[in-house]
């Protein structure tokens, strides 16, 4: 009689660890997918905010003539037309990568949240001109772009952030 | 009387593992809960960072500050100094919130330096002298017109709008 009681009381264990091992393989599936997929802010407002800013500085490249120097967003546009800087004796392209290395350099340093980021810069429906990217991505991505008009072209500006 | 002991074992048997499975599916509920909610402060975290974003835009937009009313969130250089300095005394009532200041963030510094002053880097617009303030603080674009062989251009630089504001549990308890 003993036995039989043993063998109900065993049989509710097994009952108990089948229904343990099941909920911890569906967390372990859930987790999975959770951690894969980081929360992803497309349009984020304090990214926009480092674009704006940084689309309007005024840089030390003069495309025709002094005192004429170009804002970021013209020096994109400079960069896309293949232009140069005058007063500097360099291609806008180069300046270009150089001096928004600097800026966004200091700028992200100041930011101690910010692990990671990358400024792409690309055509609309073409190829890349431009990527500067440092860090390493570990937590939630901010992103936001800025679309510059030149002729006819459509030239994008995206920027990606890592906290 | 051994059915009864029988019955009672089962019953305790039964009991145990109820017991046994709640507070599993218990602490399950939890995780999963702590997983869920990680991602809502997350979310509420960046909401509240857009929302102070936009309050900062309505004071660096005001015609006080600003530099051109077709660029937002870009204050006119010259206006910081004239409202940094005695002038500004003036607006001490206008100000909505208890301390206006501005910060160059590029290129960086390793000082801070008031302005008025040579190679300053910080404007003091306003500061009602409270304590326990709550900062928020975004991106701005500090531009000056400047002439140069002739020709005038605007020259801007990158700065940092810092707002404080008092906190809601200290303001209270005034």
């Amino acid at each position: 009689m003993g036995n039989r009681i043993n063998k109900f009381g065993q049989q509710e264990i097994v009952g108990f660890v089948l229904i343990v091992v099941l909920v911890v393989v569906g967390l372990m599936v859930y987790l999975v997918i959770s951690l894969k997929d980081s929360p992803v802010n497309d349009n984020s407002v304090a990214v926009g905010n480092i674009l704006d800013v940084m689309m309007k500085y005024t840089t030390e490249c003069a495309i025709v003539y002094e005192p004429d120097y170009d804002s970021f967003e013209d020096l994109f546009k400079s960069c896309y037309l293949g232009d140069r800087c005058k007063n500097l004796g360099m291609m806008a392209c180069d300046y270009l990568n150089e001096s928004l290395s600097s800026v966004l350099g200091d700028l992200m340093a100041s930011d101690a949240s910010v692990d990671f980021y990358e400024l792409d810069f690309f055509v609309g429906d073409g190829g890349g001109l431009l990527k500067i990217s440092e860090g390493n991505c570990s937590g939630s991505v901010s992103v936001a772009q800025r679309k510059i008009v030149s002729g006819s072209e459509s030239l994008v500006v995206r920027m990606k952030i890592c906290r | 009387m051994r059915n009864v002991v029988r019955g009672q074992m089962k019953i305790q048997q039964m009991a145990v593992m109820i017991v046994a499975v709640f507070f599993f599916f218990v602490l399950v509920g939890l995780f999963f809960l702590g997983i869920v909610f990680k991602d809502v402060k997350g979310s509420a975290g960046d909401l509240q960072k857009e929302q102070a974003i936009s309050s900062l835009k309505v004071i660096a937009d005001m015609p006080e500050l600003n530099y051109d009313s077709s660029w937002s969130m870009c204050v006119d250089e010259d206006k910081l100094r004239v409202m940094s300095g005695n002038f500004g005394r003036t607006y001490d009532l206008f100000w909505p919130v208890a301390s206006v200041e501005v910060y160059r963030v590029y290129p960086k510094f390793d000082e801070v330096k008031k302005c008025p002053g040579v190679g300053c880097n910080y404007y003091e617009v306003f500061n009602n002298g409270q304590r326990d303030l709550k900062t928020y603080s975004s991106y701005v674009s500090i531009c000056r017109k400047v002439r140069e062989s002739g020709s005038t251009y605007d020259d801007c630089e990158i700065g940092k709008l810092v707002v404080g504001v008092k906190q809601a549990s200290s303001a209270e308890n005034r």
